[in-house]
């Protein structure tokens, strides 16, 4: 089922197209991936998503309703740049953070309490911001996103400032959600996380989509895969190949990209002529490459315009 | 009766859910009371108050007439020296040195001053102050008004003056102010009204100044901190402001309650306490109207005549007009700036509206129902202060009330539509320090 759909927003600041006729539609307990080079319009599109701005242009859709600040309370947002009040009490912003978003005192201090004991911060109700560290303060953040139960959570870069152990604290949490049906929007940097937790991405350069689509098939489909060979022998057979396909070769291993299976297939067969081979591997290319790839690409023709 | 209370209950439960304004009101009214700041401005303000308004009264009454110095008095009459000294012995001594030596003495910093009474003062009524130069306008005033008082004693008596007529002279004439009512009439306290006026419009003044900067400095702190952004993803942003302003002028509304219910404790215990500090004046004290009268009530030497509702209304009214004016602006400044140093420049025409009416205070003051008090007390910016020390000053006739609240309603409903145009783009917006010309834009773009 669907439950946010964007259709195709537009948003303007001056001369400057921040977003620029983006659409895309994100299916119920999919993680899903929102990614793009700094400043691309990734948070002007969750500012556009979560009723903070309105778009010039389009339409949001969320549950199949149009998009108005009673949906705010169905969502739950983690902004790129945390703001907590450094001098009042972990309990208290918590408690006025979770009423804003529509639940009671009351229900607000139990799910703080149950909140604090899960992500280990027992003991923490009446401590000031001020006195918390980085990471703790992150937690607290965090905190605010899921306590009121929302349907929709939106993460921007959910895992900067925590440890590896932290990470993946928050990472189970959020697995945890997702299989409890909670739907996600996660914007970062860090593509192994997006690897490893997003179903669907769509990334965006200059306002604009360049890349969208299950995770699977755009790396599959994405026509840069490379190969890797382990052998031992000559390596006369890589003397034809040519050089710019090369990634890494040495004694007794070459890495390369190749464009089709068979062509794969091609250098296998050369290569077994003349060498025994101990691996054969045919690799996806990691998001990491093809985050750089699509980015250099779509800047190369905006300059072009 | 049953249904009705259920459906009050649904409602006020709905009415709660629903409105964030409500929450965010709720958050910045406690937050702020539990603050150290609130306990502290409570007992410091009305000390802070009292010291700003009775000082330069103080030092304007009393300072200009008054030395330090020391003054040789040379005197060739025999006798007005020794009444001079006996008047001050502070200040005067009788000296016998001559004119050379005295004048010796003021160049190798000895004396301060030497006065030359000379023989025939009483004819010429000139007398001569020899100093090192300066010495303050103080010294000369000293000299003339403690001689002449002196002089002037003299003559009368001379003139075969009985003593009923010296004390008259010197003491002068006695006007008590007498108020017509359709009840007749009534003791007039002309003086106290002015003054308690000029309290309230300074109290008015201050409330608004600081308040309104509570207001701005705690819209730039969420700003600053980011805040905002989870502020905004759960309410409008006109909520967010109104619920800030609504929950801080609660807080100054509560403040006003506190010392209200202080200063009525301290009231009926001063009933009480205070004749046992001023028992029951000297019989032979000549007698006026007001201490007759405060001592057939309560043997007070002095009286406070009641201050009438209309001018707690008026007061409690201006205020929070002044306040919800002021402060919907101050929040908008807040929200286009990144941090407190930015926000100077664009506060300037805000604080000059607010300091322009206490300039003008003592002079509408003196005259509360010239044609300035009543055009200056009915531009709206200016009126919370000035109306409200003129209600409290005088009777201000019934269409000029009438018409400062509809022009401060109307303001204060223009300033929170313009503050809230403001605040909802500048709020989100980083970057350089904006301009007025910014602001303008700002308030014609439309979403």
């Amino acid at each position: 089922m669907e439950i946010l759909k964007v259709d195709s927003i537009l948003k303007q600041f001056g001369t400057y197209r921040a977003v620029d006729n983006v659409s895309f539609s994100v299916e119920e307990g999919k993680i899903f991936g929102l990614l793009g080079p700094n400043g691309a319009g990734k948070t002007t599109t969750i500012r556009i998503i979560t009723n903070i701005i309105l778009p010039d242009n389009g339409e949001v859709y969320l549950f199949g309703e149009k998009m108005n600040s009673s949906l705010q309370d169905a969502i739950g947002y983690l902004p790129e740049e945390r703001g907590l009040y450094k001098k009042y009490k972990v309990i208290e912003q918590l408690e006025y953070f979770g009423m804003l978003k529509g639940l009671t005192q009351r229900q607000a201090n139990a799910q703080a309490k149950y909140w604090l004991n899960r992500v280990g911060a027992d003991g923490w109700e009446n401590k000031k911001i001020e006195e918390l560290s980085k990471g703790m303060a992150q937690k607290v953040q965090f905190i605010i996103t899921v306590m009121h139960n929302p349907k929709f959570i939106i993460l921007d870069e959910p895992f900067s400032g925590f440890d590896p152990i932290n990470t993946d604290l928050i990472k189970h949490i959020i697995m945890e959600l997702k299989e409890q049906g909670t739907t996600f929007i996660l914007s970062t940097h860090q593509m192994h996380q997006v690897e490893m937790l997003c179903d669907e991405i769509l990334m965006i350069n200059i306002g604009k989509v360049v890349l969208y689509g299950n995770l699977r098939d755009v790396k599959k489909n994405y026509g840069k895969n490379h190969l890797i060979i382990e052998f031992s022998g000559t390596g006369s057979f890589t003397n034809s190949i040519d050089k710019e396909k090369i990634i890494d070769i040495s004694e007794n291993r070459l890495e390369m990209k190749i464009s089709s299976y068979s062509e794969a297939q091609a250098i296998l067969r050369q290569a077994a002529s003349e060498n025994e081979i101990t691996k054969f591997e045919i690799v996806e290319p990691s998001l990491n490459e093809i985050f750089i790839d699509v980015v250099q690409k779509s800047m190369e023709e905006y300059e072009k315009i | 009766m049953k249904f009705l209370l259920m459906l009050y209950k649904k409602v006020w439960k709905n009415m709660k859910k629903s409105n964030k304004m409500w929450t965010i009101l709720q958050f910045e009214f406690l937050t702020r009371v539990k603050a150290k700041g609130f306990i502290i401005s409570t007992i410091l303000g009305p000390l802070f108050l009292i010291v700003i308004m009775v000082i330069p009264a103080l030092i304007a009454t009393t300072s200009i007439s008054e030395t330090s110095k020391q003054m040789a008095v040379l005197d060739d009459t025999g006798y007005i020296g020794k009444l001079l000294v006996d008047s001050d012995k502070s200040k005067f001594f009788l000296t016998n040195k001559t004119p050379q030596e005295l004048k010796k003495e003021i160049l190798n910093d000895k004396l301060d001053a030497y006065i030359h009474i000379p023989a025939n003062v009483l004819e010429t009524g000139k007398v001569e102050v020899y100093t090192p130069g300066g010495g303050g306008i103080g010294l000369l005033e000293t000299v003339k008004n403690k001689l002449g008082d002196i002089i002037l004693e003299k003559k009368l008596l001379d003139a075969r003056a009985d003593s009923s007529l010296v004390n008259f002279v010197k003491n002068g004439i006695d006007v008590s102010s007498i108020k017509v009512t359709e009840a007749g009439i009534e003791k007039d306290y002309t003086e106290f009204y002015s003054i308690f006026g000029y309290f309230l419009g300074f109290l008015i003044y201050g409330l608004m100044f600081s308040y309104g900067g509570i207001v701005m400095r705690g819209v730039i702190q969420e700003k600053a901190n980011r805040i905002v952004e989870i502020l905004n993803s759960s309410a409008k942003p006109m909520q967010i402001m109104m619920g800030k302003i609504f929950g801080i002028g609660a807080v100054g509304l509560f403040q006003l309650l506190i010392w209200g219910v202080i200063i009525i404790i301290l009231s009926i215990a001063g009933s009480s306490l205070l004749p046992m500090f001023f028992p029951s004046s000297n019989p032979t004290e000549i007698i006026n109207g007001a201490t007759a009268m405060a001592q057939t009530k309560g043997s007070l030497p002095f009286d406070i005549p009641v201050i009438p509702i209309s001018v707690w209304i008026g007061f409690v009214f201006f205020f929070f007009a002044g306040y919800f004016m002021y402060a919907s602006l101050f929040a908008a400044i807040g929200s286009a700036v990144n941090q407190e140093e930015d926000a100077q420049q664009l506060q300037m025409p805000i604080t000059m509206a607010l300091i322009i009416p206490i300039l003008f205070m003592p002079v509408i003051m003196g005259n509360p129902d010239s044609t300035l008090a009543t055009i200056l007390s009915l531009i709206p910016p200016f009126t919370p202060i000035l109306m409200t020390a003129r209600i409290a000053a005088t009777t201000v006739a019934s269409w000029q009330i009438l018409l400062s609240v509809v022009l401060t309603l109307g303001t204060l409903l223009l300033s929170i539509w313009i503050a809230a145009k403001i605040y909802r783009i500048g709020i989100l917006s980083y970057g350089k320090k904006p301009s007025f010309k910014d602001l303008i834009k700002w308030l014609k773009t439309s979403e």
